[in-house]
């Protein structure tokens, strides 16, 4: 009898312990969010995010979690949480028109992102669902040193471009770092030349594409993409497939290859300053100037329609880009832009600052596979753009059976969305 | 002891469970999900009867990754098995460095296909690469092993191979250990070279191991996966893509769950004829003694 009723106790004071911890999560609000780490922003960086708001709302508790492993996208693996039930409260988001035709993002109200330079930018059917927290611009690194030791100005034209590519190769320099074994880094210049010759001349073609009224195998795209090929196999070397993106930044940090087409996150490797030379910048011209800019702003926070919680977590997006110690630090780690109303300023590399000034009143038009809202590529088409398209025009395939193949993924992709 | 059916069905319950909820669950939904068109990630589809089988024999980049798949599983199958037996009968002697030879062969099985493949791909780079370096060294043109999708698909298979060769030699030599001395005694005193004894002797008798050998191996070389992932991602442009690779980039890139499955299953059908088609003809050619 004794033991029984000591069993008794012993069963109701766990009982009791595990209620009273019931009652202490209840009191806390918790959300998860989803990070992308990379390794300017380490998973720290996004926990300090977490503690700081934590210590400005203690009723709230935020749990971090991110990509398991470097090789795996994080929206890829916001689609496993939200295909088994995990997805989580707040999110970077990278793809919200992946993820909008299922219902998963909680929209945000008008004049809830007013603190937004552009809350506009992104919409889809006129609703917002990211806060975009970063814009990030593409453009050509260039090897001062070896301009100037060989007598080559910046270009200005598409034709100067490669004119300076062929001085180079005279010189048996590399002109141009690019590989496609990763799959995306040769994107930046594909995507400056369809910005150049398609875009800048119709803004409005990513949603004229989507309501099927345009093709991809259209003549500027072509015309576009005929350059692209042209770079690639007469000044990009004889190892493209083979080349990767850490490869290509060493081709181009080591003095190997005199350009690297790429996305201004590249001022991070040139703040590190272990090159022996001047790193320049300018955009990739057009066929009569160099006044287009592919910028990428298709980035943010999203918030989970199926949250407990809405309120706390577009308070915590509000938070992040309040609270500017934490907002300067995230864009300090790559040397990105703000897109905020009131500036955030930071430590910037001089060339960040030399963009930044050489930038102002460029036609800005969006990286072609990264539009946003309404203009989105249909899912699965940014993979197919960078993963077969522009690999395949790279290593010589013929552009408008390319394209062809392009606008026959397209109708697949709007079936399967039906 | 007394055989008791209750701690039968106990002992084997928790492994039975493990293997249902994680092996014949998930290829039952698979199967289900070819029959739909789940994007994935919402709440709902719907079934869509055999369509997603009809788009898939209509869908060029699918015979394009069911042909690498189909190369890769014949390079491989090939080499496994031939080098793996020509390898186990040089090792099934005795002699000084034997036992350091057949850890050399079996250390690289150890180690992790991701690692393995990522450590090859770049020894076997254009540029930088270490064999390059070396046959540069030597006066020799460096070799671009990306050069053609056939020319990276040889390599990949190569890699494949050096990974996991050590593991289908360890079969043969166990097999080669069944076989009876006194049938090779018997033979060389009938006056049978080393020729005559293996193709008559040795080859016959290994036929348990060729059979479990081949397959392993044509299962392995169907279902191949990371090395490709890791070495080219199935590029330049899907040309070395196989069709695992094809299955996760439609499900998780594509939002095309009910379409991968059908890719998969279509995958899982090929297998099971072939594993069928395999043990059918490695049954009659096996020996008794």
């Amino acid at each position: 009898m004794k033991r029984i009723i000591t069993l008794l106790m012993a069963v109701i004071l766990v009982l009791g312990m595990f209620a009273g911890g019931a009652v202490a999560e209840t009191a806390k609000s918790k959300i998860v969010f989803c990070v992308n780490i990379q390794p300017q922003l380490p998973v720290e960086y996004w926990q300090s995010i977490a503690d700081a708001y934590m210590a400005y709302n203690p009723s709230v508790e935020v749990e971090i979690i991110g990509q398991p492993s470097s090789n795996v996208d994080v929206f890829q693996y916001e689609k496993t949480l939200l295909a088994t039930g995990q997805f989580p409260d707040v999110m970077v988001m990278q793809n919200p028109a992946d993820f909008v035709p299922s219902g998963a993002l909680l929209a945000f109200d008008e004049g809830e992102l007013d603190y937004l330079l552009d809350p506009n930018i992104g919409k889809i059917d006129g609703v917002q669902y990211v806060a975009n927290y970063k814009k990030q611009v593409i453009g050509v690194f260039y090897n001062k040193d070896i301009f100037a030791a060989n007598g080559l100005e910046v270009p200005q034209t598409y034709q100067a471009f490669l004119d300076v590519c062929e001085a180079l190769k005279a010189k048996e320099i590399l002109p141009v770092s690019i590989g496609i074994k990763d799959g995306w880094p040769q994107i930046m210049l594909a995507n400056m030349l369809a910005g150049t010759d398609l875009l800048a001349n119709d803004t409005s073609w990513g949603i004229q594409r989507n309501a099927d009224t345009v093709k991809f195998n259209n003549p500027q795209l072509v015309k576009a993409m005929e350059k692209y090929q042209y770079i690639c196999q007469n000044y990009a070397g004889d190892s493209l497939p083979s080349i990767t993106y850490t490869q290509m930044l060493e081709q181009f940090f080591t003095g190997k290859a005199a350009m690297l087409p790429m996305g201004s996150w590249v001022n991070a490797e040139v703040a590190k300053a272990e090159q022996e030379f001047e790193v320049g910048w300018f955009p990739m011209p057009g066929d009569d100037n160099a006044n287009v800019l592919s910028v990428f702003v298709n980035e943010g926070l999203s918030i989970s329609a199926m949250t407990k919680y809405p309120d706390v977590c577009k308070d915590f997006v509000k938070f992040f880009f309040a609270d500017k110690a934490l907002y300067s630090d995230f864009l300090k780690g790559e040397q990105l832009f703000s897109t905020t109303k009131e500036s955030v300023p930071y430590e910037m590399i001089p060339l960040r600052k030399y963009i930044e000034e050489a930038i102002a009143g460029m036609q800005e038009v969006e990286g072609f596979e990264s539009m946003t809202g309404d203009a989105a590529f249909l899912p699965g088409l940014k993979d197919y753009y960078t993963n077969k398209l522009t690999q395949n025009i790279a290593i010589g395939n013929d552009v408008a059976t390319e394209l062809d193949n392009f606008d026959k993924e397209w109708d697949i992709a709007k079936e399967a969305l039906n | 002891m007394k055989h008791n059916k209750l701690y039968d069905t106990l002992f084997l319950a928790p492994g039975f469970l493990v293997y249902i909820i994680f092996m014949i669950i998930p290829v039952i939904m698979c199967f289900l999900y070819s029959f739909t068109n789940w994007d994935g990630i919402s709440a709902s589809f719907r079934f869509i009867g055999l369509k997603n089988f009809v788009n898939l024999f209509q869908d060029a980049s699918f015979f394009q990754a069911l042909k690498v798949t189909l190369i890769i599983m014949v390079l491989t199958t090939l080499i496994y098995n031939i080098l793996g037996i020509i390898l186990a009968a040089l090792l099934n002697d005795t002699g000084k460095l034997l036992g350091f030879s057949r850890s050399a062969i079996f250390i690289p099985t150890v180690l992790s296909a991701v690692v393995v493949a990522f450590i090859w791909s770049y020894v076997m780079q254009t540029n930088g690469g270490v064999i390059n370096a070396i046959i540069e060294m030597f006066g020799g043109t460096k070799v671009d092993f990306y050069a053609t999708p056939m020319t990276t698909i040889f390599m990949i298979s190569g890699i494949i191979c050096w990974n996991s060769l050590g593991f289908f030699v360890v079969i043969y030599i166990s097999t080669l250990t069944t076989i009876p001395q006194e049938i090779y005694e018997a033979c060389k005193v009938d006056g049978a070279g080393w020729f005559y004894r293996f193709f008559h002797i040795t080859l016959p008798l290994l036929a348990p191991g060729i059979t479990i050998n081949c397959i392993l191996s044509v299962a392995g070389g169907l279902k191949q996966y990371d090395h490709v992932k890791v070495i080219t991602g199935g590029g330049p442009g899907g040309a070395t893509q196989t069709v695992t690779l094809f299955g996760v980039e439609k499900a998780f890139e594509y939002n095309r769950r009910g379409y991968s499955s059908a890719a998969i299953i279509i995958l899982f059908i090929i297998i099971v004829i072939f594993s069928i088609v395999q043990l059918a003809i490695s049954k009659k050619h096996e020996v008794e003694y």
